[in-house]
């Protein structure tokens, strides 16, 4: 039963997961496992010292387990699932002893718990390092899903030759578009960790580190259903091996409570069925206090603070007084923005064009796994708007597509001495050919047609670095120079009143013509010797003679 | 609209069936024969009966689509936008050309381009994947990946020695090329003839290695479209090839057998950047003229005008 709920959850994150792409509808909150995690919520709330409207769906969590009690690390979580169903496939067979130190490694989920929130109150977003949630998400967006299109496609190559003979057009010319990231070995390491402390004893990460258990755990103390131990326990002790998550006592009898996850597992190996779960008011017990020692807890107070301060000095804090990212479109001033966002990659999944990435060291260490745009690999597509969509804590502003056109991110600029038509004199219009804006246009420049940026037409979407030809480091880089990142408000608003405009247009090609006095002499030149470099005609437009 | 125009399709089919059999039950050759004499069609009209008449007029579809062949169409479908924007080929042009060749009894229609931009959004906003769905042996396929290519050689080439390009285009008898009339700040206009470059796979080593167009003429020395039918239901004056740009409708569908023919009139359709240009102008037409792959000058073209 449990392992059904618990597949079910699982197969549900998968889902929304899946369901993260650019096509998302409006009302389906594809981010909800992310927003149900109090500790994400109460990390970004603390962090960016406001109220995070989406980070209120917590209280649902936090309301079922204060009622029901520590039941969302059995059933609900999907790293907790994910942690049984790999527990199954590798250690099953394997024995496993236990360890002697239970009970001082139990506190140190407390003390993680401690240390996160302490950095929040800092300002320091830290608990994503460790929140199943968001590690899970990231793990799937970083490892999973990629992995996934790299089989799919592979299957699809074997399988071509097939459909090919069976006519089958559609299917043999599939291919899905295969995404990539910069952090995939990082967070597989990561996630394999995890996994791998399973060989000590069932479900260590939960037992010992997670510090959502530890929050859970902490306001489960008044949940209606406790185990209780009946007159027919003969001490055997199945109960006490056979629990994932320690919280058996030496004597069977007792529930180590905040440990506690009412999975039941207790229930279904006792031989005598001495152990049931009965909806109870009944408080305290030998078993039920968190003893984290007061020495303890003032270090991890101290190692919170500590950390939040450390991570702003130098070397940790690499270029953020003048950071150098491009980030996703409505993405928050970025103080506030690398306070509220919980780096669960959902952005980062969701884009259409994969040019979101995961900084490692960008941005120092408050900037780890923080989205940015790489606009040599991908550009930010106009018709795309989902990173603010899928944003669990409102990083990145969920915005209409007209807003988000407004969101710019940054500025084009081009370089002159390695673009091909300023530098070389070559016939090349790539920039200008992509941009959806016009924000490119040609003028004669020293009796020559050059490629020229307008900068309040440009909203740093990127098509032109990642389109431009030159090899290597592109000729044409996008720069946060006049990004705009409003906390709220109207980006409409905003650009407009920098006086940006990012609509379709004529162009001003024609007008540059009509200016520079453009006049077709009717002469006809029946030159035959093509040079690869354009010759001075700075009055007509290129590919006329 | 969508629905509007299956309405007619479907009338249309149906008509254009009967007719199809009717001629098929009389049997007269001379009929087709008679009309190959023009150089170009241009139907001035709404799009689904521009493009049937401009067909007719050439002599039916059944000239160049014979009964079980396959055939490649090329519309440019870029760009994710949509139809108004004038930088992708109309949809029901797409369509019509599409069930045309299906009635005339081609085993499969494939719709082909090389996108620019994401395949599935192009697809999507082009609304030509949309208009073709509803015929049975039509398949819209935007691909992006170089296993989809093959390398050929390019004998006559100045510029290129070899190129790849989609391996449907090689392997099927048949290509018809439907691009529509843009400006491009490049190559002055982008018609059939720069179109052809969406067959493809390194689109950008014509701009950044070699001179583009000697590379374009290279390219249309091997692959040879049967049949050219310019959408210039509206045409993107400036602002080309991506848009957004000034859009003039002149609501014309020019079509033709020689490729530099239907781009060199496609030229002379409207002014760009508001000026009055003609193929001669063009230089990657006056190449491609010079070495003997067309006509240019329209003045010497037999011109079938009609109205649809």
């Amino acid at each position: 039963m449990r392992t059904i709920i618990q597949a079910l959850s699982l197969l549900l994150f998968s889902i929304f997961f899946v369901l993260a792409t650019y096509k998302l509808p409006n009302w389906l909150p594809a981010d909800i496992y992310l927003r149900l995690d109090p500790l994400l919520g109460l990390n970004a709330v603390f962090a960016a010292r406001e109220i995070i409207s989406r980070a209120l769906w917590a209280l649902v969590t936090i309301g079922a387990t204060l009622v029901i009690g520590r039941f969302f690390c059995a059933y609900v979580c999907p790293m907790g699932a994910s942690i049984d169903f790999l527990d199954l496939l590798f250690f099953r067979k394997k024995k496993r002893q236990g360890l002697k130190a239970q009970a001082s490694l139990r506190k140190v989920k407390y003390f993680l718990l401690i240390i996160f929130i302490m950095a929040a109150l800092t300002g320091l977003s830290l608990a994503f390092l460790m929140d199943p949630m968001a590690l899970l998400t990231r793990f799937y967006t970083f490892f999973i899903y990629p992995l996934a299109i790299t089989l799919i496609n592979l299957i699809l190559d074997w399988l071509r030759p097939l459909f090919q003979a069976l006519g089958w057009v559609n299917l043999s010319h599939l291919h899905y578009f295969q995404s990539l990231y910069y952090m995939t070995a990082i967070t597989l390491l990561i996630f394999g960790g995890i996994i791998i402390l399973n060989r000590l004893v069932p479900r260590f990460w939960c037992r010992y580190l997670c510090p959502l258990g530890a929050f859970l755990s902490l306001i489960s103390p008044l949940g209606l259903f406790k185990r209780r131990v009946n007159e027919d326990c003969n001490e055997c002790l199945k109960c006490q091996k056979a629990c994932p998550m320690g919280a058996v006592a030496e004597d069977p009898r007792g529930t180590h409570r905040p440990e506690c996850i009412q999975c039941r597992t207790c229930a279904k190996v006792c031989p005598q069925n001495a152990i049931t779960f009965p909806a109870s008011l009944s408080l305290g017990g030998e078993y039920s206090k968190v003893d984290f020692s007061r020495r303890g807890f003032v270090y991890s107070l101290a190692g919170g603070l500590a950390v939040g301060f450390v991570a702003t000095q130098s070397p940790f804090t690499l270029k953020q007084s003048k950071h150098q990212l491009i980030r996703p479109p409505g993405a928050i001033p970025e103080t506030e923005f690398l306070r509220t966002c919980i780096r669960c990659g959902e952005c980062m999944k969701s884009c259409l064009t994969n040019t979101l990435q995961p900084c490692l060291w960008e941005s120092g260490f408050s900037g780890l796994w923080t989205p940015k745009m790489d606009s040599r690999l991908a550009p930010c597509d106009q018709n795309c708007y989902v990173c603010g969509k899928v944003c669990p804590t409102q990083a990145i502003r969920s915005l209409s597509l007209e807003e988000k056109t407004h969101a710019k991110v940054g500025t084009a600029v081009l370089k002159k001495e390695m673009c091909l038509v300023w530098a070389q004199n070559k016939i090349c219009l790539i920039c200008d050919e992509i941009c959806p804006y016009n924000a490119i246009v040609f003028r004669p420049v020293e009796g020559y047609r050059r490629p020229v940026v307008i900068a309040s037409k440009c909203n740093g979407c990127g098509f032109c670095e990642q389109r431009c030809p030159v090899k290597g480091e592109s000729a044409i880089v996008v720069v946060p120079n006049g990004e705009i990142r409003l906390k709220e408000g109207s980006y409409v608003k905003e650009a407009k009143k920098l006086q940006l405009e990012f609509k379709p247009d004529p162009g001003d090609d024609k007008f540059i013509l009509e200016e520079s006095g453009f006049k077709i002499e009717e002469k006809k030149k029946k030159e035959k010797n093509i040079f690869p470099e354009e010759k001075p005609q700075p009055k007509k437009p290129k590919g006329f003679l | 609209m969508s629905r509007h125009n299956r309405m007619i399709t479907r009338r249309k089919f149906l008509k254009t069936a009967a007719a199809g059999m009717a001629l098929g039950l009389v049997g007269s050759p001379s009929f087709s024969v008679a009309k190959e004499e023009y150089d170009l069609a241009v139907i001035s009209g709404e799009p689904i009966a521009a493009t049937r008449k401009a067909l007719e007029a050439l002599g039916g579809i059944s000239r160049f689509v014979k009964k079980g062949q396959r055939v490649v169409l090329k519309p440019n479908m870029s760009f994710s936008r949509t139809p108004e924007f004038a930088t992708t080929t109309h949809p029901l042009v797409v369509a019509t050309v599409a069930q045309a060749c299906i009635e005339a009894g081609a085993q499969q229609v494939l719709v082909l381009d090389h996108t620019l931009q994401r395949a599935e959004l192009c697809l999507e906003r082009t609304g030509i994947r949309d208009a073709c769905k509803n015929i049975p042996g039509v398949h819209v396929l935007a691909l992006q990946e170089r296993k989809f290519f093959r390398e050929i050689k390019i004998p006559q080439g100045k510029v290129l020695e070899r190129v790849e390009v989609i391996k449907e285009v090689l392997d099927n008898s048949v290509l018809i090329n439907i691009p529509i009339a843009k400006s491009h700040s490049a190559t002055g206009v982008s018609i059939g003839m720069k179109g052809l470059m969406g067959l493809i796979w390194d689109r950008e080593s014509f701009h950044s290695q070699y001179n583009i167009n000697q590379a374009i003429a290279d390219l249309a020395t091997v692959i040879k479209p049967q049949l050219t039918i310019l959408d210039a239901t509206r045409v993107l004056t400036s602002g080309g090839p991506g848009g957004p740009g000034e859009v003039k409708k002149p609501n014309l569908i020019v079509a033709g057998i020689d490729p530099v023919a239907v781009d060199s009139y496609g030229v002379s359709v409207a002014p760009w950047y508001g000026q009055n240009f003609k193929g001669r102008q063009v230089e990657h037409l006056l190449v491609s003229h010079q070495r003997g792959l067309g006509k240019i000058d329209v003045e010497q073209l037999k011109i079938f005008k009609e109205k649809a």
